[in-house]
C-alpha cells in the first residue's frame, strides 16, 4: 500500500474534480518541429511533451542494421525543468532508459518495418513539464508525429494509465495519484484490433480488477483516437505550414 | 465522398488492392495518411516516402567520389551510387547531379545511371508524396512556374527539386506551396497567379531585387 | 543533404540577396513567450525564423561557492535536441552545446540581472539558479534565441520561499528582481558581407562568425567563432550594428515579460 493518508477521493470526486472515469484534457498540436519528419506536441491535463521522427536512414553504427527490416529507435528524456519540484538531473536515468525501450516496442508492432531493411527509425519524445501519465502522452504524441511523417503504419497506437484507490479504479492518474494510489497500469493499444502493445503495472490489484481496468482503458481509447486523427486532420485542413525550406 | 484517412482507418469493407493500403480479414485499410474517394474508390497519399522506381529521375549531391563508384545523397532512407565507368566529364564531391534509377540492389542501395552534374542553382526538398502534384498533368505545373519565373527546374521523384536562374525565389515559393497546399482545390489557379510575369526581364542575368537591378 | 552550393550563394550575396528576403543587418520575425511551462520556476521560448529555444528555470536551495559564500549561483546548461536537426547527436554534450550555454550564461551572468548576492538563504545555504537550453528546432543562430528565451525566463523566474528547511514553492511566489535586460547579436562573415542573425544555410558558408552581448550601454559578453577572422574595423563596426539592432530585441522582451 503506497497510500499513507491523503484521500485521494472524496464523494466521488478525484482532488482536481475529475470523476473515476474521466480523463484530463488532450491537445494535440501537429508539425511543431520543422527539421523533423513529423512531429507534434501534446498538452495532456499539465504534461507537456513533444514527439518527433527522424528517418527512416542508415542504421547507424552499422552493427545495430538489421538486413531485413527497419529498426526502432526511441529516446524519451524529460527536461530538468519539468517537475514541479527541485531541478533534475540531466540525462538519461534508468526509467527514461526503460520508458524509451517500451516505447520503441509499441511502434514495432504497428510500422511497416520490413520495408526499410538496414535502416533506423528514431523516435524522440521529449518531456517539457510532467505531471504523472508521461509514458502514455509520449506514446498517444508519437503515433500522430509518426503518421505525419508519412512512415506507413497499420495503426495509431495510444496510451493510458489505469491505477486503484481503495477498492475504486481511476482513469489517467496524474503525479498526485500516481504517488499515492494503490496500483498503476500504464496500457498502449492498438485501436484496430484491441491489442494490448505496453502492458506495464505495480502495486496490488485483483484478477477482476485488471480486468474493469483494461475496458476502461479502452473505453477512453475512443476519444483518445478521436482526438488523435483530430490532430491529423487539422494539418490538412488549412494551407500546411512550410514544411521544408530553401 | 472524399475523407481524410490515417494508419488503421478502415478504407473499404472488401479487399482492394490499392497502394498504401493493406488488407487484413478480407478488409482493407489505410498505411499512411491520405485522402480517400469512396465513390471513385481512389486513394491518394497525402504523406509518404519515396520508393525508388527503375527509370524514374532522381536528384542527389556527390557524397563520395571513390576508386571507380561516387555515392550520392538521394532522400532518405536511400543513397545512391553511380558506376564511374557510366559517366562522362569530371564530377565532384559536393556536386549536384541528375540521374537516372537503373536498379535497387539488395542492400538498399539505388544504383544510378546517365548522371549529369547540376551546375549552380540550389535544391529544394520537398515531401516525395507531393512530387506527382508538383509535375501536374503532363508536367503543366512545373512548367506553369518555369514560364513564370524563368526559373530552370527539374524534379527528381525522391523529392529533390532543382532550380536555377530566373526568379528563383518566386519559383521556390511556389514549389514549397504546392507541397503545402497539394490537397487544397484550386492549386493550380493560385499558383498561376503567383508566377505570372515574374520572370527578370533580362532572363539570362541572375535574379536580383529591384535595387539591385537598377544600380546595375 | 546539403541544398545549396557555395557557388549559389557566393552569387546571391554578392548581389545583397539573403535566402529570407531581407536586408543584411536585420532579422527574421522574431517571437518570444513567456511561462508555457508553469512546472518550471520560469520559462521562455524564443523562435527566430525557424530556430527555436526553449529556456527552462529551477530555483533550488543549494551550497554556495567557496569564494562566494554569502551570493546565490546560476548554472546553465544546454542540450542540443536530436530531434531539432539531423546534425545532432543523441550523447553528452557536445563542444558545440558546451559552447553555446557558456556564451548565453557569460551575457547573462556579466549582464547585472541578477543581483547574486539577493539570493543568499542562511549560512551555507543559498539559491541555486538552474538555467536550461533546450533546442528544439535549429536553423542557424543559437545564440541570440538562447540569449532571449534565456532573458524572459530569468525576468519571469518566481521565487520559491526556504522555511523550515525546505523549499516551498506556491501560488504565492513573487518575481525575483532582475536589472538590466541584456541581449546578444551573433553575425556571420560571408564573402566580405557582414550578415545579422545567419540562418543555417548561411552559417555553413560563413568564414567567421562573432555574438556581441549589451544591455543597451555596456557590452557584457562576446565571443568569436569560425575559422576565419574579422578586422578592428569591422568589430568595430559590428559594435555599432548590436547597440542598434538590439533597440529591436529589448523591445521584444520587455512585452514578453508584460513590462
Amino acid at each position: 500500500m503506497k497510500n499513507n493518508g491523503i484521500q485521494l477521493i472524496t464523494n466521488g470526486k478525484r482532488l482536481d474534480g475529475r470523476t473515476a472515469r474521466d480523463m484530463r484534457s488532450i491537445k494535440i498540436t501537429p508539425n511543431v518541429v520543422k527539421n523533423a519528419a513529423g512531429s507534434a506536441s501534446i498538452e495532456w491535463g499539465n504534461n507537456k511533451i513533444i514527439a518527433a521522427v527522424h528517418g527512416p536512414t542508415e542504421a547507424l553504427p552499422r552493427h545495430t542494421a538489421n538486413p531485413d527490416r527497419a529498426v526502432v529507435k526511441c529516446r524519451y528524456m524529460m527536461a530538468p525543468f519539468s517537475s514541479s519540484e527541485e531541478h533534475g538531473r540531466a540525462g538519461m536515468n534508468r526509467r527514461a532508459v526503460e520508458i524509451s525501450k517500451v516505447t520503441a516496442e509499441v511502434f514495432e508492432n504497428v510500422i511497416l518495418l520490413d520495408q526499410f531493411p538496414g535502416t533506423e527509425i528514431s523516435i524522440y519524445v521529449e518531456v517539457l513539464q510532467s505531471d504523472g501519465g508521461t509514458r502514455a502522452a509520449g506514446i498517444t504524441c508519437a503515433s500522430v508525429a509518426l503518421a505525419l511523417s508519412g512512415i506507413p503504419m497499420k495503426d495509431l497506437p495510444y496510451a493510458v494509465s489505469v491505477g486503484k484507490v481503495g477498492n475504486d479504479l481511476i482513469l489517467d492518474l496524474d503525479k498526485i495519484e500516481d504517488n499515492y494510489s494503490e496500483a498503476d497500469m500504464p496500457v498502449a493499444i492498438l485501436p484496430r484490433t484491441n491489442s494490448i502493445v505496453l502492458l506495464q503495472m505495480d502495486g496490488a490489484m485483483t484478477k477482476e480488477q485488471f480486468k474493469e481496468g483494461l475496458a476502461m482503458v479502452i473505453e477512453s481509447g475512443k476519444e483518445i483516437s478521436r482526438i488523435q486523427k483530430e490532430a491529423i486532420r487539422a494539418a490538412y485542413q488549412e494551407p500546411e505550414k512550410e514544411k521544408a525550406h530553401m | 465522398m472524399k475523407r481524410i484517412i490515417v494508419p488503421g482507418d478502415l478504407v473499404e469493407d472488401k479487399p482492394l488492392h490499392l497502394m498504401d493500403t493493406f488488407i487484413e480479414e478480407n478488409k482493407t485499410y489505410a498505411t499512411v495518411i491520405s485522402i480517400y474517394d469512396d465513390e471513385k474508390k481512389s486513394l491518394v497519399p497525402l504523406e509518404g516516402l519515396w520508393y525508388p522506381q527503375r527509370d524514374e529521375p532522381v536528384i542527389g549531391v556527390i557524397e563520395e567520389a571513390k576508386l571507380n563508384t561516387y555515392t550520392v545523397q538521394l532522400s532518405a532512407p536511400y543513397k545512391g551510387i553511380i558506376i564511374s565507368k557510366y559517366t562522362e566529364g569530371k564530377i565532384e564531391n559536393g556536386d549536384m547531379v541528375e540521374a537516372y534509377v537503373k536498379e535497387l540492389d539488395k542492400t538498399g542501395t539505388v544504383v544510378l545511371s546517365r548522371p549529369r552534374v547540376l551546375h549552380g542553382g540550389k535544391i529544394v526538398i520537398i515531401r516525395p508524396a507531393k512530387v506527382h502534384r508538383l509535375l501536374g498533368r503532363a508536367n503543366t505545373m512545373v512548367k506553369q512556374i518555369s514560364d513564370g519565373t524563368g526559373a530552370m527546374i527539374k524534379v527528381g521523384m525522391n523529392g529533390a527539386v532543382w532550380l536555377k536562374g530566373g526568379n528563383i525565389d518566386i519559383a521556390t515559393d511556389a514549389v514549397l506551396r504546392i507541397q503545402n497546399e497539394a490537397h487544397i482545390s484550386g492549386l493550380t489557379e493560385r499558383i498561376g497567379n503567383m508566377v505570372k510575369d515574374t520572370a527578370p526581364k533580362n532572363a539570362s542575368e541572375p535574379q536580383a531585387p529591384k535595387k539591385h537591378e537598377e544600380s546595375a | 543533404m546539403r541544398t545549396i552550393t557555395n557557388e549559389f550563394m557566393r552569387e546571391r550575396i554578392a548581389a545583397g540577396i539573403r535566402n529570407t528576403k531581407r536586408g543584411n543587418m536585420s532579422y527574421r520575425k522574431v517571437i518570444v513567450n513567456t511561462g508555457n511551462l508553469p512546472n518550471a520556476e520560469g520559462s521562455a521560448e524564443a523562435i527566430i525564423g525557424d530556430t527555436k529555444v526553449i529556456a527552462g528555470i529551477k530555483v533550488d536551495a543549494s551550497t554556495p561557492m567557496p569564494d562566494t559564500p554569502e551570493e546565490g549561483n546560476l548554472t546553465t546548461s544546454a542540450e542540443l535536441l536530436p530531434m531539432a536537426s539531423e546534425s545532432y547527436d543523441v550523447g553528452p554534450p557536445t563542444p558545440e552545446s558546451v559552447e553555446f550555454a557558456r556564451v548565453v550564461d557569460r551575457g547573462i551572468r556579466h549582464g547585472n540581472i541578477i543581483d547574486m548576492s539577493r539570493l543568499f538563504i542562511e549560512a551555507e545555504k543559498v539559491w541555486g539558479i538552474y538555467l536550461d537550453l533546450y533546442v528544439i528546432n535549429y536553423d542557424g543562430n543559437l545564440f541570440d534565441a538562447g540569449t532571449l528565451a534565456a532573458m524572459a525566463a530569468l525576468a519571469t523566474t518566481r521565487m520559491p520561499r526556504f522555511e523550515d528547511g525546505k523549499v516551498i514553492r506556491d501560488a504565492s511566489m513573487k518575481r525575483m528582481q532582475t536589472g538590466n535586460i541584456v541581449t546578444s547579436c551573433t553575425f556571420a562573415k560571408v564573402l566580405d558581407k557582414m550578415l545579422l542573425d545567419p540562418d543555417s544555410a548561411e552559417e555553413s558558408i560563413a568564414k567567421a562568425r562573432v555574438t556581441i552581448a549589451n544591455d543597451g550601454n555596456e557590452l557584457h559578453a562576446m565571443q568569436k567563432g569560425m575559422g576565419g577572422s574579422f578586422s578592428p574595423a569591422e568589430i568595430n563596426e559590428l559594435i555599432s550594428a548590436t547597440f542598434e539592432s538590439s533597440k529591436e530585441l529589448r523591445g521584444i522582451i520587455k512585452k514578453s515579460i508584460g513590462d
